[in-house]
């Protein structure tokens, strides 16, 4: 194991990424810091910039205009970077798969740009708060 | 004016209209021809006065339509104009925008989604689609190829709002601005802000939205009449209870159905709890935003049985998907109504000791009083909803003014606060929160046993609109069936569509330091406030998101050290 892997699963900082969701997500993702689930026990922390960020929490399907965004914001991001399709829109779009609007799921608009990406799922609308750190559980374990 | 005076006012006007009906005392549907349609809404709005509440663009087979929707408050009456404008080549109508600050963005949407010309909009610029959405295709118009047509093409040449960073711009800027977004950590949605400022004084605000624009409307013209429900409860994850009732009471209205009296109960259990647990997100987020943290933590704690509550009623913390045309889909088992009453005695004291604590509090007190003011006039100019039209001394409710579930029968106040500030939103907000408490315990003590849900076999054609007071404001849905199993035209107005351009007015004369609580202060859907660089030209200081959130939490320190107090102490709480 590489020490930036080693360091990476001791205390991943994530980013928030908000491309489109209905903000049930968001709200879970902001739940993970509050006094009940508490993920900062874990070393979990939510921070302001992508440049610090070892994890991307993306949420809700990509629109055509926050697509571009999406790109940038992970280009901006310190590789190795683990990027978290977090909800059912963001795994898959799910139902708004037939939007005009809607350019497609996040793990299709990261590897276009970089086709090797960590991308981890996990399913719900919304996925319940516990879901989504036993998803970021796994996700450090297995890389 | 009451009901009959009201309908003889309209008549007053009715040599400019080519038909009135009225299917029931407070549903009025009047029509017009574009020519007219500037001189009728100016009577509305300004003679009668009516509030107003939205528009839709229709793409009808022989004209295109604008409906102009209305509302009477004082009898809870919902007024709507159709416009038809024949020509169908070059689509134009007057803008209403000049006289109506409220109507400009949804005339900017209906050209964008129709591609319908309004005359003298002050403003004509992209709001709805993308940057790099060609110019010329309309994706509501019934000639695009169905819900999935994401055209390529030349991108729009239309002027947008300055979105690149300071290094890639490409229109050097007259005056140094502030970008606010599109991405924020502890905010939920995307949305772009650029303050003008002068100094530390912000003399204007500009906005741009789209990032999170799904196209639901357009699907929801796909899905058939029960499959909508779901897919409105994703309009917004936290009024997840709210947009699918406006919805379902707009079809029921539509077809004449009325749901089982235990299903109102059980709706309005469900919309309260949502009120309780949204209130109390904004009220922790605030406190946030201006440097209380134990604030945050404290209210988000509290908020946690309510959610565990509604997952025990719905199975789901957000999203309950529960209403149904003609009722409800699950039921609120009588064994939970004890567990129910107690939580709520539980919630209540707590909410009482954080109330206190914020209300009677110094700091808070110097630091929200006074900032961000929007003004009675400006409310009803920006036809503002909800907690933000209520702390404005604007007294109206939904749920009062147009009774629908149960509210009718229940006992409760609506709150209301004359200044207008970001204190006297936060006070509303606290109190409802005692009000819903008081409701969901009458209703959970006289629901009464028997079916949840009556059977709809056809949706006839045909129109109706439902609103509902959602956390936020005034829901408001439109729906018109033409006899199939899907809706023809299905239209959505959320709160923060209205409340949202009203920083125009509360932003405008701020400091800096005081526009992240003054945008937080609507609760809008939408705000964001991360990746956020303070330009000023004179000294080239370029200052981040983290560096504005300090400047809202130095200003919260330095009053506290002149006023001497400790800030909120554990004892306290």
């Amino acid at each position: 194991m590489s020490w930036k892997i080693w360091s990476l699963k001791k205390s991943p900082w994530v980013f928030h990424v908000n491309t489109g969701a209905c903000n049930n997500c968001d709200i879970e993702i902001v739940n993970l810091l509050t006094p009940k689930f508490d993920v900062e026990r874990f070393g979990i922390k939510l921070v302001g910039s992508p440049r610090h960020a070892d994890a991307l929490l993306v949420t809700g399907v990509v629109t055509r205009q926050a697509a571009p965004r999406l790109r940038e914001v992970y280009r901006q991001t310190s590789k190795p970077c683990v990027v978290f399709a977090m909800g059912a829109c963001a795994c898959d779009t799910g139902i708004f798969r037939s939007g005009y609007h809607v350019v497609g799921p996040v793990d299709k608009i990261i590897r276009e740009i970089d086709p090797n990406a960590i991308i981890a799922y996990v399913p719900g609308c919304p996925p319940k708060p516990e879901a989504m750190i036993s998803g970021i559980v796994k996700a450090l374990s297995i890389l | 004016m009451n009901q009959e005076e009201l309908n003889n006012k309209l008549l007053e006007i009715k040599d400019k209209l080519t038909a009135v009906e009225q299917p029931a005392d407070n549903r009025i549907y009047l029509a017009c021809e574009a020519e007219n349609a500037y001189a009728v809404n100016k009577f509305l709005f300004e003679d009668v006065p009516l509030r107003f509440v939205i528009a839709t663009g229709i793409d009808s087979d022989d004209c295109f339509e604008v409906l102009y929707h209305y509302a009477y408050d004082e009898t809870g009456c919902m007024i709507t104009l159709k416009v038809f404008i024949r020509d169908r080549e070059n689509p134009t109508i007057e803008s209403i925008a000049p006289f109506l600050p409220g109507a400009e963005w949804i005339e900017r949407e209906i050209h964008d989604i129709l591609g319908i010309e309004f005359k003298n909009h002050p403003d004509m610029r992209r709001l709805i689609l993308a940057d790099d959405w060609p110019e010329g295709v309309y994706p509501l118009r019934k000639d695009a190829k169905g819900p999935a047509e994401r055209p390529d093409g030349e991108p729009s040449t239309r002027p947008t709002i300055q979105t690149q960073s300071p290094a890639r711009r490409t229109v050097p800027l007259a005056k140094p601005v502030i970008a606010v977004g599109p991405f924020h950590p502890l905010q939920e949605e995307m949305e772009f802000f650029q303050l003008t400022v002068d100094g530390e004084i912000v003399t204007d605000i500009d906005m741009r939205i789209s990032y999170n624009h799904r196209g639901i409307e357009k699907i929801s013209e796909s899905l058939q009449f029960d499959q909508v429900a779901f897919l409105v409860s994703r309009v917004c994850g936290i009024c997840s209870a709210s947009h699918p009732l406006a919805y379902v009471q707009a079809v029921e209205e539509l077809a004449g159905v009325k749901p089982p009296e235990r299903a109102l109960y059980v709706r309005t259990i469900i919309n309260e709890l949502e009120r309780i647990h949204s209130h109390i997100l904004w009220v922790g987020l605030a406190g946030h935003f201006i440097g209380y943290d134990t604030v945050f933590m404290w209210a988000w704690k509290y908020r946690e049985p309510v959610l565990d509550l509604l997952e025990e009623i719905t199975g789901n913390r957000n999203n309950y998907g529960n209403v149904k045309v003609g009722g409800c889909r699950e039921d609120i088992p009588n064994e939970l109504k004890p567990k129910i009453l107690k939580e709520m005695d539980k919630l209540e004291k707590k909410m009482d000791m954080l109330t206190k604590a914020v209300l009677d509090d110094p700091v808070l007190h110097a630091r929200l009083k006074g900032v961000g003011v929007l003004s009675k006039e400006d409310a009803i100019k920006y036809a503002v909803t909800g907690p933000t039209a209520r702390g404005s001394g604007v007294a109206i409710d939904v749920r009062r003014d147009d009774p629908y579930a149960l509210y009718g029968d229940l006992d409760w106040n609506v709150i209301s606060q004359p200044q207008g500030d970001v204190f006297a939103k936060a006070v509303v907000r606290l109190l409802e929160v005692f009000e819903s408490i008081k409701m969901i315990r009458q209703a959970v003590k006289r629901i009464p046993d028997g079916p949840i849900a009556v059977e709809v076999k056809e949706i006839p054609p045909g129109e109706g609109v439902g609103h509902v007071e959602a956390p936020r404001g005034e829901t408001f849905h439109y729906v018109r069936s033409d006899g199939g199993n899907r809706p023809v035209r299905h239209k959505i107005r959320a709160p923060s569509f209205v409340n949202v351009p009203s920083f125009r007015a509360s932003c405008i004369g701020e400091h800096i330091a005081d526009v992240t609580i003054t945008l937080a202060a609507v609760d809008p859907c939408y705000s964001c406030t991360e990746r956020l660089a303070v330009v000023d030209q004179h000294s080239n200081v370029i200052h981040d998101y983290e560096a504005l959130l300090r400047l809202s939490r130095d200003k919260t320190a330095q009053i506290r050290k002149e006023l001497g107090t400790q800030g909120i102490k554990m004892e306290d709480l």
